[in-house]
């Protein structure tokens, strides 16, 4: 089955005259190779035997037994080495020969050799390059590597060299598209599951807005305010310590459910202090972008998309707190009774507690 | 090249006619050529030269015609994809079974070293000279399409029995019955191409034991040669034939390579 795929692929490459040689080898771990040549017997033996010199004889070698093929070709071991080659770095190696002869099949079926070449992969060697002159068809190379899930297969003709295979794996190349994605999800993980102190802020917002013009405002203010902290501290234009920043961000929730309890209504300095409050969560997750690693070829895309991340992961909380609260709730005469202020107290006290635990009082 | 050259003269030459040419010869090997009434034959491609080849296994994307003809008439060579023999004929009546193998083209792009060493290998004088005269130097690509037939016989042979064409582009047709020869007669052959006879082409008669010892000739105007056989057993007979490649084809030439096999008697 594998034969026929390998069949049908190479036939629509190019309608090649593909003959019975398979060549296969495997590269443990720069250590060792072993690769395994099947072939035709008969046709091995006769081509070695004219090299040799001997009489073409009347009678196809066909004819022959497994074992006199076998005896056969193991007495010209010698010549057969002077047409393959197993090189490292361009530098050909002498493998050990194991040469074995399995009957056919049946009447009919041909009788295939398989001849296993093993040796010791020289250290250091970079790449890996094979030639065999004992065919005059197409046939296919496969070369697996200890670390490959799958062989490469490379088609040759009789006596043409393979292009060289490397033995030192690169680093894969990663795409735009993949480094965009990778920082978009960190971006939202950074909010969902990991931040619950930024998870409380955006609910902080929820729970006292109304209405869904107020809720958008704030948080349009609060993206604006985090992006210009989150890219002036990545470029290394501003820098303000961790230690000042993560009490700031606790307080900054802790004000939020304060005033959720105090207030009874929305005042309009609220959309000013949720700027400056952004301002102090931008360089937070700053500090975290940074822990992570920005990569150096991608790192505009890699800052755009995590922010474009963090900001899924805050839509997403307000999305599910508005799933669970129900904007019609918000209008009822219990609502602040029920919700905002059993949330804000726990809120508040949570953003407590953090603040006192982050100024290093190690509660 | 790996091959060490520390051997003597002679098998050194031998080396060298082993050496892989810039283009390779394609006959039919049947299992045997002289089976029983009623048995079946493998018949085996094969792809080398002087008689030393690699089997090709059954491959439906490069056959474009695999027939045997008997007395009854033409019928397809059947055989399983991918296998070697790449297919089987049965010798259900003694007499002559003429087996076909036409393929479809194959294209190969060669440096002007070897097409050019190939071309002086074939005999394409003419293709040489038009290259030269054009001032064509470079690489090139071609199309090479395989005509090769067998002759199997069942049986005594009678009189009547004897090769027939069978339409192919390049085709050899053995004039007289090789069953009923001995060694060191004369086989009158006739090269065709597109079915009218081919003058001034390199034909070639290779024997099985003796690859090397090769018999060459070029057709005359009626396309005939005439080779005197001198042993017994398996011989060869093959000519290529060379045309510019048809517009939009994606080559610039066209090759077509014609064999027969068959056995003669000791």
């Amino acid at each position: 089955m594998v034969c026929l795929a390998l069949f049908v692929s190479a036939t629509i490459l190019q309608a090649h005259e593909i003959g019975t040689t398979r060549v296969s080898a495997a590269l443990h771990e720069g250590r060792s190779y072993d690769i395994e040549i099947v072939t035709d017997a008969p046709s091995l033996v006769e081509k070695l035997d004219a090299v040799a010199g001997s009489p073409m004889s009347s009678v196809p070698s066909s004819a022959l037994s497994p074992t006199a093929l076998r005896d056969r070709l193991v007495a010209g071991e010698d010549l057969f080495r002077q047409r393959f080659a197993v090189a490292f770095d361009g530098a050909a190696t002498r493998p050990a020969i194991l040469f074995s002869v399995t009957p056919a099949a049946d009447e009919v079926s041909p009788i295939l050799a398989t001849i296993r070449l093993t040796g010791a992969i020289p250290q250091g060697a970079r790449n890996f390059t094979w030639d065999y002159s004992w065919t005059f068809a197409s046939y296919a190379l496969s070369v697996k590597s200890a670390d490959a899930a799958d062989p490469t297969v490379e088609w040759l003709e009789g006596g043409q060299a393979s292009t060289p295979f490397s033995l030192t794996t690169p680093a894969p190349r990663v795409t735009r598209a993949a480094t965009a994605w990778r920082y978009a999800t960190l971006g939202f993980t950074h909010i969902v599951p990991h931040g619950l102190d930024h998870m409380l802020f955006v609910i902080g917002i929820f729970l006292f807005s109304r209405k869904l013009r107020t809720v958008l405002w704030q948080v349009s203010a609060f993206t604006v305010a985090h992006s210009l902290t989150l890219g002036l501290s990545i470029y290394g234009l501003i820098s303000v310590p961790p230690a000042v920043v993560e009490p700031l961000i606790a307080i900054s929730i802790a004000y939020i459910a304060i005033e959720n309890l105090v207030l009874t209504e929305l005042k309009p300095w609220r959309i000013a202090l949720v700027f400056a409050f952004g301002l102090l969560h931008g360089m937070g997750f700053a500090g975290a972008l940074q822990e992570l690693g920005l990569p150096r070829s991608q790192f505009l895309t890699a800052l755009l998309t995590f922010n474009i991340g963090v900001e899924a992961g805050q839509l997403a909380v307000i999305g599910a707190a508005f799933l669970l609260v129900g904007w019609q709730c918000s209008h009822r005469v219990w609502y602040r009774h029920r919700v905002v202020v059993p949330a804000s107290v726990l809120i508040g006290c949570t953003a407590v507690y953090w603040t006192v635990a982050r100024l290093g009082f190690g509660l | 090249m790996l091959l060490q050259w520390r051997l003597s003269f002679v098998v050194a030459s031998i080396l060298l006619s082993v050496t892989p040419l810039a283009a390779h010869d394609m006959w039919i090997e049947p299992m045997t050529f002289s089976p029983e009434a009623g048995e079946i034959v493998g018949v085996r491609l094969r792809v080398g030269q002087d008689f030393l080849g690699d089997p090709i296994p059954r491959d439906p994307a490069l056959i474009n015609q695999f027939v045997v003809e008997d007395a009854e008439g033409r019928k397809p060579v059947v055989g399983r994809t991918g296998a070697d023999p790449a297919g089987f004929v049965r010798a259900a009546m003694p007499g002559m079974l003429v087996i076909g193998y036409r393929s479809n083209p194959s294209a190969v792009e060669e440096t002007a070293e070897k097409f050019n060493q190939y071309l002086k290998e074939e005999g394409l004088d003419a293709v040489a000279a038009l290259r030269a005269s054009r001032g064509q130097s470079g690489a090139t690509r071609e199309m090479f399409s395989r005509c090769a037939k067998s002759l199997v016989l069942s049986g005594s042979p009678g009189k009547a029995q004897g090769d027939r064409a069978l339409g192919f582009t390049l085709e050899l047709v053995a004039e007289r019955n090789p069953y009923t020869m001995a060694a060191g007669q004369d086989l009158p052959v006739r090269l065709t191409y597109e079915n009218r006879p081919l003058a001034g082409a390199l034909v070639v008669a290779i024997n099985r034991a003796n690859p090397a010892q090769k018999l060459t000739a070029r057709s005359g105007k009626d396309g005939r040669v005439r080779f005197r056989l001198p042993r017994g057993g398996m011989w060869m007979i093959k000519a290529v034939h060379m045309i510019e490649a048809p517009a939009g084809a994606n080559a610039e030439w066209a090759s077509y390579w014609a064999s027969l096999t068959f056995e003669l008697a000791s």
